[in-house]
């Protein structure tokens, strides 16, 4: 009597995470390629013509100022509160490096905001920046000895500063508190020789700490960098892209475009742009900041 | 001249006395080793006269100047730091530079300098390097040369050597004191090594709790400890210590064994005390060419052989006693001989006051 041999099946464990990629697939991989098929019809709100359109809306892309716009009104707030935002919070990662009584304490305070849900920010700025009955006009108003009336989240002039403000206000310790941990790992006595050397704190920071934090900070600044690209709570809930289109971000005009003027096919154009721009963005700067490696 | 003169220094950490008043002068030139177990404020003192903490009050003057609370960069000190401290994204040349260029040397100048401590210290071919490329005693070197590339007035070393295994380390205390020796430069040293401290030192200061125990040349605290912690932290196997009582001619252990003291004095007779011996001191019976020793007959314990000598461990008076003898002269383990102890040798010291008599 032969003995019977037990064969496992080694494809096992491919049906066992099946369902998992399937899932997977079926929620992330299957939206990105029907949008893409939608991206060469042309449905929109009057219409539903779902035959190959060929490159009509990719076309129509190039042809759109609202777009360009919107896209350099998200560079701007990038190229102002990115950089603002990794000064202060080294800054202050700085001031709370050195151990003192409450800094744990301090530190939790100044994380509160990152942990706020970003449209629920935007709403509380609104309040405290509302012209008539905001905090913030009011506590103006007793440096300057009169009633004040700025119109933070209408004025073209006063908008920018008040969205890139609320903006830094937020995410700002999300900055600091990343810089925090990298310099609490800089070998301290490595910045002490150099303070004996006769290095200047510039010196000091360019030639050792720079270095050992630039891996950390690097990767800080990029998602950083990818969020401020995709801005889209803290305008919506201040200005919903107002005055007129003067803060409408690249995403605040996608979701217009999609949600409120129902340009479904020209929306899935839109968004592919915006992949095809961020994929070109983060493999350069991977590459450039020697994350890669 | 003095380089380095402290008067009453003190640093508290919170509620921690680490530093207790202390006075010390080192005149130009010297090599002085700080030295104590853990956590007696050598390194505390080191980081003090450096400028990296802060004196709680007392002053520091460097070179007749009062630095007290100038910053480190403006003490005019180079530092060797126990882990080295590199700079690990410059290679050797910039690391060594570093100080150099910062205080704004001209490039050609760094160039010399460089090159002349990097051949002082045989790193000449490892300048394109990086430290994370460099074995322990290499990183060492470096360091080293990083503090011996400028002119400083003071050169302070915290404890450089406790992360190298025992092979580097006997051949890095060389070449310190080879370096102090060319260059003549005032050298504040810290140890926790007692022969680290007995080889290289000029003068050794023995802290003990935050305070000065004792000062003076390594042979000094050797031969004439003034308290039962210096005599038993100098010295390696460390001082055997038996309780004794004085006689009128000497000392009688506790079992009876009477042993004369030539030039006894300050004992009152009856009085309780306790017996300092070096192993070095004892020998078998007959080696012994001083005058004036003991012959005591004892058992053989323990046998711990370090090549040309042996350590010895036998009963005496009630204690355990460590001898070092010839290796050639020890019987085995087990087996009675005699030995001498050469009592001109002895420590007395007043078990109350821990202070030797």
């Amino acid at each position: 009597m032969s003995a019977t041999v037990i064969r496992p099946d080694r494809n096992f464990k491919y049906w066992i995470i099946a369902p998992a990629v399937f899932l997977l697939l079926a929620v992330g991989l299957f939206p990105l390629i029907y949008s893409l098929i939608v991206s060469f019809m042309r449905i929109d709100m009057m219409d539903t013509d779902t035959s190959f359109a060929g490159l009509y809306n990719y076309k129509q892309l190039f042809r759109d100022a609202r777009l360009w716009q919107s896209l350099l009104h998200t560079l701007i707030i990038t190229a102002i509160a990115l950089p603002l935002e990794l000064i202060l919070g080294l800054a202050m990662a700085y001031l709370f490096l050195e151990k003192m009584p409450g800094r744990q304490i301090f530190v939790s305070l100044l994380v509160l905001p990152t942990i706020i849900s970003p449209i629920v920010a935007g709403a509380t700025w609104r309040l405290l920046l509302d012209n008539q009955y905001g905090p913030i006009n009011q506590i103006l108003g007793w440096f300057a000895g009169e009633r004040v009336n700025l119109l933070w989240t209408i004025s073209p002039t006063l908008v920018y500063p008040a969205i890139i403000f609320c903006e830094i206000w937020q995410w700002t310790p999300f900055m600091f508190l990343i810089l925090l941990a990298a310099l609490s790992n800089v070998d301290k006595s490595q910045t002490e020789a150099a303070e004996i050397d006769g290095a200047s704190f510039w010196r000091s920071f360019r030639y050792i700490v720079l270095p050992a934090i630039w891996p950390v900070m690097a990767i800080a600044i990029l998602i950083r960098g990818l969020d401020l690209f995709r801005i889209f709570d803290i305008i919506w809930a201040l200005t919903m892209g107002g005055p007129g289109t003067m803060t409408e971000t690249i995403s605040v005009y996608t979701y217009n475009q999609g949600f409120k003027q129902f340009e479904t096919s020209y929306t899935a154009a839109i968004a592919f742009l915006i992949i095809a721009m961020l994929t070109i963005i983060v493999t350069w700067a991977i590459r450039r900041m020697g994350l890669a490696k | 001249m003095s380089d380095l003169k402290i008067s009453n220094l003190h640093k508290h950490y919170g509620s921690f006395h680490a530093v207790k008043g202390i006075d010390l002068e080192v005149p130009s030139g010297e090599f002085t080793v700080l030295v104590g177990p853990s956590g007696c404020g050598k390194s505390t003192l080191l980081r003090t006269i450096a400028g990296l903490e802060d004196s709680s009050s007392g002053t520091v003057e460097i070179a007749g100047r009062d630095v007290t609370w100038a910053r480190p960069r403006d003490r005019d000190i180079a530092m060797v730091f126990q882990n080295y401290a590199l700079y690990p994204y410059l290679n050797v040349k910039d690391n060594i530079a570093f100080g150099l260029r910062a205080r704004k040397f001209a490039e050609a100048e760094v160039e010399k300098r460089v090159s002349r401590a990097a051949g002082m210290l045989g790193i000449g071919h490892l300048l394109k390097r990086f430290p994370r490329e460099l074995s322990g005693g290499q990183r060492q070197r470096v360091a080293i040369g990083r503090a011996i590339v400028r002119d400083a007035v003071l050169y302070l070393f915290d404890e450089p050597l406790s992360n190298l295994d025992a092979q580097l380390r006997d051949d890095m205390r060389v070449e310190i004191k080879r370096l102090h020796q060319e260059l003549g430069r005032t050298m504040v040293y810290v140890t926790h090594d007692q022969i680290e401290a007995m080889t290289l030192a000029d003068r050794i200061v023995l802290l003990r709790d935050g305070l000065i125990e004792q000062q003076g040349s390594p042979l000094d605290l050797f031969e004439r400890p003034k308290t039962r912690f210096v005599a038993g932290f100098l010295g390696s196997p460390k001082m055997n210590f038996i309780p004794a009582t004085a006689t009128e001619t000497g000392v009688a252990l506790n079992d009876g064994t009477r042993l004369d003291m030539p030039g006894r004095s300050g004992m009152k007779t009856g009085q309780a005390v306790v017996l300092g011996l070096r192993p070095q001191y004892i020998a078998m019976a007959g080696q012994s060419l001083a005058k004036g020793h003991a012959r005591v007959p004892v058992t053989i314990e323990l046998v711990q052989p370090t090549g040309s000598r042996v350590q010895a461990t036998m009963p005496l008076g009630g204690a355990s006693i460590i001898a070092e003898l010839a290796a050639h002269d020890v019987s085995r383990p087990g087996e009675r001989t005699e030995i001498d102890i050469d009592m001109t040798r002895a420590v007395i010291i007043d078990p109350k006051s821990e202070q030797v008599i």
